[in-house]
């Protein structure tokens, strides 16, 4: 079985507590959540029920730094399709179909969402695309039927839902799915050695342009100052006369 | 000498930054408390890459350069807020590792040197003897050659990673009418018949790392286990000690720059009397003082490794970093107490600690009077 990872490079959530004051520019780093993909690959393999597994991209040569991280955490291939603009899900999702077609995995498995944008429509997009089954917010794997099928468990708010899927098919990784292991430096090193594969999307023979245009992107308002009063009078009048709630 | 990053290097340290801040920190206060070695954080350190730092990589290390070398454990004190854990690491790279890379033979390299550096051997050194401290080769634990074994008989202590050590490098004479030309290194393994790991020793800092009192009372070493030749100790000793006294206190490098950023953040945030307690200068002249220790401290760091890798001597130089950064940094743990008035001195805040950590730094590898004694008979 082959298994296609697809991930994202995000601002490090972690970087404003770690560097404090002093931090530089944010670093980037695997979106959390596709890490917990790759991770998921990896104990497919060394389980046994995967021969390979390739890791995709979509990003400019600044992000190989998390491609390599991405080698050194163990995948066997890794692509990185260059385009540097900022694409919406449906054209990732289109890219990654152009992918599939090309690589033929049995599946897919990314993060539920970026922790960037938070957009979690990727995976869903890709699984209409192709005409594939889909299992979101996935908590547990398993291959059934001589992996002709998956049992995937899915965190919803009703409650963990039990899927049966035919393969092949799109997985998303919810947080719980495991703990994505950390690159070494060993691991790094070799992985520097390792090719990176390129790709452009007109060599895939996929032309994208976004469907939504981002117009802006600001904090939410800060929450005002409350005030103190000094008698239950004076409560009740301003929550008449300014809040009007009674 | 130029001291900027390459795009390799700077991957690296923000890897060793990423895994000690991710990895290391935990149960600090407790662990701090009860006088808790751990072993976990170890095991993922080894297979990480830290031990190993220095190590040829035909014998299981990453065969960095010295610069590279404290850079990384410079990011790793920074990140990681178990200073005894780095302390024991220190202790195992550079007198348990660096001896064994230095003058071991290629049986003995390839028997203990994969382990020490992936995690799974702890190593540690035994030279201190109640009587013989900072005097080091006075010692008067004894060696004595009996077939195919040496019969060792005598005491240490202060032996750091005692308790938990799989190999120590033991220091003992085969004959103390020749001076340190009698003193021999020898690789003991724990569980030895005739040694014996007294008891745990409590400590005021760094109490993390576990030391202890070790006991040799009619000791077997294997004749294979002796480490270069006979009467090699005190060359052995000096080069061991000399990487030590340059690179053992880049984690301290690491903290000061964490105690710097975090006092910054306090002193803004910080209000007394309807202003920030930056805005006061004596506060600000607090953090300037912490600046200039810091980056003092680094260069002198980074010097010193630059020497080494350049093949130059360093041994004035690990002296001065030595000294230098040990000052600093017990003057940047003060000063980041009295930064953060009562609360710097409550254990939860995790500075007290720090202060406790940093006043060994200027006992072991040789007393900060002892590095004046070095520094001192260069010059005159």
């Amino acid at each position: 079985m082959k298994i296609l990872v697809s991930f994202k490079s995000v601002a490090d959530p972690n970087e404003a507590t770690l560097a404090g004051a002093a931090a530089s520019a944010a670093k980037s780093v695997i979106n959390p959540f596709d890490e917990i993909a790759i991770e998921e690959a990896l104990q497919i393999r060394e389980r046994g029920d995967a021969v390979e597994i390739v890791a995709v991209t979509i990003g400019a040569p600044a992000v190989e730094e998390q491609v390599r991280a991405a080698l050194a955490m163990g995948v066997d291939r890794a692509i990185r399709i260059d385009d540097s603009r900022a694409l919406d899900p449906y054209a990732v999702a289109r890219i990654l179909r152009a992918v599939v077609e090309k690589e033929v995995p049995q599946v897919v498995i990314m993060g539920k969402q970026a922790v960037d944008d938070d957009s979690n429509q990727v995976g869903q997009m890709l699984a209409g695309l192709l005409g594939w089954p889909q299992a979101t917010f996935v908590s547990k794997v398993e291959f059934l039927d001589n992996k002709t099928r998956a049992r995937c468990t899915r965190e919803t708010d009703a409650g963990l839902e039990v899927v049966a899927i035919d393969l092949p098919a799109v997985i998303t990784t919810d947080l719980r799915l495991n703990q994505p292991r950390y690159v070494s430096l060993p691991g790094l090193i070799k992985a520097r050695r390792r090719p990176i594969e390129t790709l452009t999307c007109n060599e895939l023979r996929v032309e994208v342009r976004p469907l939504t245009t981002v117009l802006s992107i600001a904090n939410p308002p800060k929450r005002a100052a409350g005030t103190r009063v000094d008698s239950v009078e004076e409560l009740i009048a301003k929550l008449r006369q300014e809040a009007k709630v009674l | 000498m130029d001291f900027t990053w390459s795009d390799q290097q700077k991957e690296l340290l923000d890897a060793v930054g990423r895994f000690a801040s991710q990895q290391l920190n935990y149960n600090m206060i407790e662990n701090d408390r009860d006088g808790v070695f751990n072993h976990d954080a170890w095991k993922k350190c080894g297979a990480f890459g830290i031990q190993g730092l220095l190590v040829p990589a035909e014998y299981g290390g990453l065969g960095m350069d010295p610069l590279t070398t404290v850079a990384a454990l410079e990011r790793l004190g920074y990140a990681c807020k178990d200073n005894g854990l780095i302390f024991s690491i220190n202790a195992h790279m550079w007198t348990a590792i660096t001896p064994l890379v230095y003058s071991g033979s290629e049986a003995q390299k390839k028997k203990y040197l994969p382990g020490l550096c992936d995690g799974t051997l702890i190593g540690g050194n035994a030279m201190s003897e109640p009587n013989s401290g900072s005097d080091a080769f006075s010692l008067s634990t004894t060696a004595v050659k009996k077939d195919s074994k040496y019969i060792l008989n005598g005491s240490k202590i202060f032996i750091t990673n005692g308790p938990v050590a799989d190999v120590l490098v033991v220091f003992a004479t085969l004959d103390k009418a020749r001076g340190p030309n009698g003193i021999s290194a020898f690789l003991v393994d724990k569980d030895s018949p005739g040694m014996d790991v007294a008891r745990k020793l409590e400590k005021m800092g760094l109490r993390t790392s576990p030391m202890a009192e070790v006991f040799f009372e009619n000791c077997e070493v294997p004749e294979e286990n002796l480490l270069g030749k006979e009467g090699s100790g005190p060359s052995q000793f000096t080069w061991a000690m000399t990487w030590e006294r340059g690179c053992i206190l880049a984690s301290a490098v690491g903290s000061m720059q964490r105690l710097l950023e975090r006092c910054v953040r306090y002193a803004k945030e910080r209000k007394q009397f309807g202003q920030p307690i930056a805005k006061f200068q004596l506060v600000a002249s607090k953090i300037v003082d912490m600046k200039l220790r810091v980056e003092s401290a680094r260069h002198m760091l980074y010097h010193c490794a630059w020497l080494r890798g350049h093949g130059k001597s360093a041994y004035l130089e690990a002296a001065m970093t030595k000294l230098h950064i040990s000052d600093c940094w017990i003057k940047c743990c003060e000063d980041a107490i009295q930064i953060h008035g009562g609360y710097g001195y409550m254990t939860e805040y995790e500075l007290e600690r720090e202060l406790r950590d940093a006043i060994g730094s200027k006992l072991y590898s040789g007393t900060s009077e002892m590095q004046r004694n070095i520094i001192g008979s260069l010059l005159l």
